[in-house]
């Protein structure tokens, strides 16, 4: 299984949730994957790309021809397309395996320049993920049930992470995130990595850790449109405009 | 390769936990001995390092280990003495996880664990492709290949 990737121009985006009621911005996904392979950049999804969990049939029905067909445009062009698996589209492992267009992988190890970057989804460090697998579930096909009624639900929760964010004593990481994922941030840096990328908390920003090193997170592309970009060892957190 | 200890005590630079430190090592130290008893698990977080055995002509590198890579592990998951030595290269900080802090390190970072196994199984790959090799140029005796294959089987 690939883990260890060598790439001097890269692109991170994270949690498209392709198929979310909640998602209006597949065609801008498309159109910035596009834009990546045009200017020579690998591209990096770094989990819940595609959604099963809060999965509507009409959107993938109707969004999915789109994203297989930019997908194989891409390959063609020679770009390699990392998809590292988050908590969404655990499910879908073996398909985009087995389908080929992906490389698909737990999490990667990119050495670019003289910097090593940790990318992975951070489901694993969710505490109520981890703790709670089973109500995770339970409640996240709830949530889709919400969302079905009104996408605007998903926008309340956003805001009550940040309420709830406000109120913690311990305030470590990127506003709005549960200090775990700072923390596991911190731990994996000690491996010997320079930055380590997380998504899954749709929380976009960066935090510095103990010496020098960085935790970044795209946030979700339900909600703005950044990216980590990767160039020649240097590592940014940019907002896309189209 | 010269594999006298060099007599240079090493650095701990950092230590917030017994379990853990952070060592700087100089160029050319050695950070175990063959034939030693310790069990600590080291990650190299800046420099390299290298490994190697002593037989009774000459020394052998078996490897060289760069920046994110680990060694140590057999002593860790074996138990027993050293199997080789190892030493710096150019000057390098390594994290040293004792033995009881093992566990807790694959607790807080559960991809290390991961990485581990798909290391030990990458190892493991390249020693049976080494081992088939010998065995297809019949250099070696039937009942030793039949004792390596029974070993390797799970013993």
């Amino acid at each position: 299984m690939l883990t260890n990737v060598q790439s001097e121009r890269m692109v991170i985006i994270s949690d498209l949730h392709l198929g979310n009621p909640f998602s209006n911005t597949t065609h801008l996904a498309l159109k910035f994957m596009k834009w990546a392979a045009s200017q020579n950049y690998d591209i990096v999804i770094n989990g819940d790309g595609l959604e099963m969990a809060q999965a509507s049939k009409s959107k993938i029905m109707s969004e999915m021809p789109d994203v297989f067909r930019t997908i194989k445009e891409l390959r063609k062009q020679r770009r390699t397309i990392y998809y590292v698996v988050g908590n969404h589209d655990i499910s879908l492992e073996n398909f985009l395996e087995d389908w080929g267009y992906f490389k698909v992988s737990p999490f990667l190890n990119i050495s670019s320049g003289k910097t090593r970057i940790r990318v992975e989804h951070g489901h694993l460090y969710d505490p109520f993920y981890v703790k709670y697998p089973a109500l995770y579930h339970k409640l996240t096909h709830l949530a889709g049930f919400f969302l079905f009624i009104s996408p605007s639900f998903y926008k309340l929760w956003i805001n009550f992470e940040k309420w709830r964010a406000r109120l913690r004593a311990k305030r470590t990481g990127i506003f709005g995130e549960p200090p775990e994922f700072a923390e596991a941030a911190q731990e994996i840096s000690k491996r010997g990595f320079d930055c380590v990328v997380f998504g899954h908390t749709h929380h976009a920003g960066e935090f510095k850790l103990e010496e020098d090193k960085r935790y970044l997170n795209p946030g979700s592309w339900l909600l703005s449109c950044h990216y980590v970009e990767i160039n020649n060892g240097k590592v940014e957190l940019k907002n896309w405009q189209p | 390769m010269d594999l006298a200890y060099t007599k240079i005590m090493p650095q701990v630079i950092e230590s917030k936990v017994t379990h853990e430190k952070v060592v700087l090592y100089q160029n050319g130290e050695l950070v175990f001995e063959e034939g030693d008893s310790s069990r600590d698990l080291f990650i190299i977080q800046e420099g390299q390092v290298e490994i190697w055995k002593k037989t009774e002509t000459t020394d052998i590198k078996l490897a060289t280990f760069n920046r994110g890579d680990f060694f140590g592990d057999m002593a860790l998951l074996q138990g027993g003495t050293r199997f080789a030595s190892a030493k710096a290269t150019g000057i390098t900080k390594l994290l040293v996880i004792q033995p009881g802090g093992f566990l807790l390190k694959i607790r807080r970072d559960p991809t290390f664990a991961f990485e581990m196994l798909q290391t030990l199984s990458y190892r493991i790959k390249i020693s049976n492709e080494r081992l088939v090799d010998v065995i297809k140029k019949g250099n070696v005796p039937k009942e030793t290949v039949d004792q390596i294959l029974s070993l390797i089987g799970g013993q």
